[in-house]
């Protein structure tokens, strides 16, 4: 029944029949315990390479947290934001951290819809991922308000002066739609994780069997849990789905409300949108592809996962190609002497630079997956997830900073310049961001060992073939 | 969960297709022919602005039908192998709608000077005329300096050009489908599955550019000033949702007249209601992101389009369009009590389709009056008789062909591979 890997390859498919999902001589005890063994290995049987990491992250979480003391201690002018660029890195930073965000959500409620079983491998660690980069864009525009003490001006809290926010500013919409999005997929997260906490805590000892039982609210296995947990995880699929879409099309809400050249276009909602799962993948990848290694999990993060992983690319990359060519297209077809400068400026003008950093890697590198021989092939999709990862956060600077610093008004042009600051407080979120994720694979299945117990050949024994296939 | 038995089950519509089509064939030339009567009542420029909208309406079916084949091949999928067929033979009718454009490319084109027909065009079309782009000189006729600009791509013969390369494009790609598929029938080859897979991803790339500028030429060329970087899109999510309740509405028929009834189960039924509702709400997403960003940024070049959507005359459309297109629907599906029932789905279905045609004459007909006053041209008994007619012309015309071409296979592909799994699949 089980199969081995080198004697088979899942990448392959026999129309009619269905390739394994996991692979190796593996039963469900077997991945129990191939999952539990990082969360239950003691501190010292953890590879040097995650102490190192985690140093480093940490070291750079405060790198972050050292800077946005410095920020608050001085102010917004320590940035390099002045006239006529007013939005900079921090902005480019929150978006492209929700768009990070995106990967996590559209794996466990659209593919969960989608009857794509091949998530259950990388649905886990991606929520994780979603929720810690969700909390990397929201510090953004939380330390860029300028007077950060009044910060909670930005939610409608009755008081004494009767000031409300602005309802009209897509940046308030900001507050709630990234706010409501982080709200229910920590709550799909936790549900999903609530059998596997069980698990851990059926394992466990001492403070660790309470700490985890906490948390597991008292699950048993019991059919009376399964179902309600079945209907419950279902119904937040159903509430996560349009929030997929919705997060992101408000944050390009963001631009594209304004008149200013470059941001006003009726593509911006579904193009962000694309573009966030695009990056998300990415993400998911340049964690996966080391992680799988490290912990050998690599019978169960398959070499079939990393292919459908790449094939999400190709297809988001190409969407996201053609707004850039929708975009460019109209921005002729309009006629809008202001709309066609800024684009042909964009290509050409003073950050020509980051407009082909953008392009080769969003457009040009993704579109190599059209190959077979390179979507399997690990160190290559690892490099071009990374190049995802730069051309992403180069088309939001690309958005940002050419549409600005070339305004309308031609003796207020100047080039913007991030300070040593700005890259700090860049770097600094990534140490967050790792740090989060190095310590959520430590202490949480980063598998979802019941999900993926679901879809083995043993779930459904006794069972015709032709039943299979979700 | 078994699968269910088909042994007995009729799986063609060979004995009813001749005369049902030829039904289908007679009755589309009595509505066109109708119409092109009426056309001497409602005139000529509502003929056309007619036809356009009742062939943008059948165009998007096709199209529809098409993604839906594509899409199915490129994601492997196993449930839909039972309903693919009938969304193959949907796509054999992009050669009658090829021939069908042929009044609308002839008269932009050649612009005979006959019935009226040269003003109707300049009008619905005014980047055709050359007296708009290019004026002659006098105070009267200045010229376009925007139109000038766009004439690269607005001029009559790259857009002839273009026309030739859609239709190339989806005659291709339908025949290529549905042969291949027809051929699995006699070889139960399953090298066939893998070969239509692999060309389904290309075949996505070439569907997506040539709907979403058959979607500017046909549709947003009409006011040619005004442009939108969705629109593209747009058209794609009614054409989407439009087959999805045509492919609803065609499964109930075939079984109510006794064909496929073990192979079609309630679960196929479960799935293309869950499409349809998806769609609604992208469209809706879609429309509303037009919409909204238009609105907010309130520049006169982009307004002016959704002003004349808002005036006396087209107000009810617009707000039919947000409460049929979208809440009624919405609300109707999200349950799955009627997406499992067959009556709550095909009635939904219907009233999707009669909605998507409405959002079809929401985007021909509302214009504003040439004679230099600016005035909201009207709409009346008789415009809704003319789109009618010429809506269930070319409908008939196209189903018609449809119906011919589902004589000569099975309505199931046969010996598909994954077949079994279609037929015994369960929502659960």
């Amino acid at each position: 029944m089980a199969v081995t890997v080198g004697e088979y390859d899942n990448t392959f498919e026999t129309p009619g029949k269905r390739a394994p999902l996991v692979v190796g001589d593996h039963d469900f005890a077997s991945v129990t315990e191939a999952v539990c063994n990082v969360n239950e290995r003691p501190m010292r049987e953890m590879p040097l390479i995650w102490y190192v990491l985690f140093g480093i992250a940490v070291a750079l979480t405060g790198v972050l947290f050292g800077s946005i003391g410095y920020l608050f201690l001085t102010g917004v002018g320590v940035w390099g934001v002045k006239n006529p660029a007013g939005w900079g890195f921090a902005i480019i930073n929150f978006v492209f951290w929700v768009g990070i965000g995106h990967a996590g959500t559209l794996i466990s409620a659209i593919l969960f819809l989608f009857r794509q079983t091949w998530r259950t491998a990388i649905n886990r660690f991606a929520e994780a991922m979603t929720i810690f980069a969700v909390i990397c864009a929201l510090i953004f525009p939380g330390i860029h308000v300028g007077r950060v003490w009044v910060v909670y001006w930005m939610l409608p809290l009755p008081n004494q002066m009767a000031m409300w926010p602005q309802f009209r500013s897509p940046l308030l919409w900001d507050v709630f739609a990234v706010n409501t999005y982080f709200t229910v997929s920590l709550l799909f997260w936790y549900v999903g994780l609530i059998p596997d906490l069980a698990t851990l805590r059926d394992r466990a000892s001492g403070f660790r069997k309470w700490a985890y039982g906490l948390f597991a609210l008292g699950w048993t296995g019991a059919a009376r849990h399964w179902h309600r947990y079945e209907r419950a995880y279902l119904i937040l699929a159903a509430l996560s789905t349009p929030l997929v879409l919705s997060v992101h099309s408000v944050v390009s809400f963001d631009f594209a409300v304004s008149q200013v050249p470059g941001w006003h276009t009726t593509i911006f909602p579904p193009y962000f949108v694309a573009g966030a799962i695009f990056s998300g993948f990415a993400m998911v990848l340049t964690l996966a592809i080391p992680t799988r290694a490290l912990f050998n999990m690599k019978d169960i993060i398959t070499l079939r996962h990393i292919e459908n992983m790449n094939k999400i690319i190709l297809l988001t990359g190409t969407l996201v190609g053609y707004a850039y060519a929708m975009e460019f297209f109209i921005a002729w077809y309009g006629q809008n002497p202001n709309e066609k400068f800024i684009f042909i400026a964009r290509a050409f003008g003073p950050y020509a630079w980051a407009y082909w950093t953008m392009i080769s890697c969003n457009v040009i590198f993704p579109q190599l997956f059209w190959f077979k021989a390179i979507r399997t092939n690990i160190a290559i999709t690892f490099v071009i997830s990374l190049l995802v990862n730069v051309g992403m956060w180069f088309e939001r600077y690309v958005i940002v900073i050419t549409s600005l610093s070339q305004d309308f008004l031609p003796s207020s042009w100047d080039y913007y310049w991030p300070t040593t600051l700005d890259w700090l407080t860049f770097i600094g979120s990534f140490g967050l961001f790792f740090t989060l994720f190095l310590l959520f694979i430590r202490f949480l299945p980063m598998i979802a060992i019941a999900e993926i117990k679901g879809v083995m050949p043993q779930a459904r024994a006794g069972h015709d073939q032709a039943d299979g296939g979700h | 969960m078994k699968a269910p038995d088909i042994s007995a089950d009729r799986l063609h519509i060979r004995d009813l297709a001749p005369g049902l089509s030829n039904l289908l064939w007679l009755g589309g030339l009595v509505a066109l022919v109708a119409g092109l009567l009426l056309a001497t009542a409602s005139g000529t420029e509502t003929f056309l602005r007619a036809y356009l909208t009742g062939f943008m309406f059948t165009l998007s079916l096709a199209l529809g039908a098409l993604f839906f084949v594509l899409l199915q091949h490129a994601t492997r999928a196993g449930w839909s192998v039972v309903v693919r067929r009938i969304a193959e033979y949907f796509t054999c009718g992009f050669g009658i709608l090829a021939v069908l454009s042929l009044p609308i490319i002839i008269a932009m084109v050649l612009q005979p000077d006959i019935l009226g027909i040269r003003a109707a065009i300049h009008d619905i079309f005014p980047w055709t005329s050359e007296l708009i782009v290019w004026g002659d000189n006098t105070a009267a006729h200045p010229g376009d300096e925007i139109l000038q600009g766009k004439s690269g791509f607005l001029s009559t013969p790259f857009f002839v050009l273009r026309m030739v390369a859609y239709f190339g494009i989806w005659l291709w790609l339908s025949h290529f489908f549905l042969s291949r598929s027809l051929q699995q029938d006699q070889s139960g080859d399953p090298q066939l599955s893998l070969q239509m897979q692999t060309r389904s991803y290309p075949g996505m790339i070439l569907f997506a550019l040539s709907l979403s500028f058959v979607a500017i030429d046909l549709l947003m060329s009409l006011d040619p000033h005004w442009f939108s970087t969705i629109f593209g899109v747009y058209y794609f999510g009614g054409s989407a949702l439009g087959f999805f309740s045509l492919l609803a509405v065609t499964m109930f028929w075939l079984q109510s007249n006794g064909r496929m009834s073990q192979a079609i189960t309630v679960e196929h039924y479960h799935d293309v209601g869950k499409l349809a509702f998806a769609f609604i709400v992208f469209w809706a997403y879609i429309a509303f992101s037009q919409y909204m960003l238009i609105w907010y940024g309130n520049l006169p070049e982009e307004t002016a389009w959704l002003t004349v959507r808002q005036s006396p005359t087209w107000a009810p459309v617009s707000l039919l369009l947000l409460f049929g297109h979208f809440v009624i629907p919405f609300l109707a599906l999200i349950s799955r009590v009627p997406k499992r029932g067959r009556y709550g789905l095909v009635a939904a279905a219907l009233w999707i389709l009669v909605m998507h045609l409405c959002d079809m004459i929401w985007l021909v007909f509302p214009h504003v009056n040439h004679g230099g006053d600016h005035a909201i041209a009207s709409f009346g008994v008789l415009d809704v008789i003319q789109i009618v007619l010429c809506t269930l012309g070319i409908l008939g015309l196209y189903l018609g062909r449809v119906v011919r071409a589902s004589a000569q296979g099975s309505l199931l592909p046969e010996r598909d591979p994954r077949l079994p799994e279609s037929l015994a699949f369960h929502n659960f």
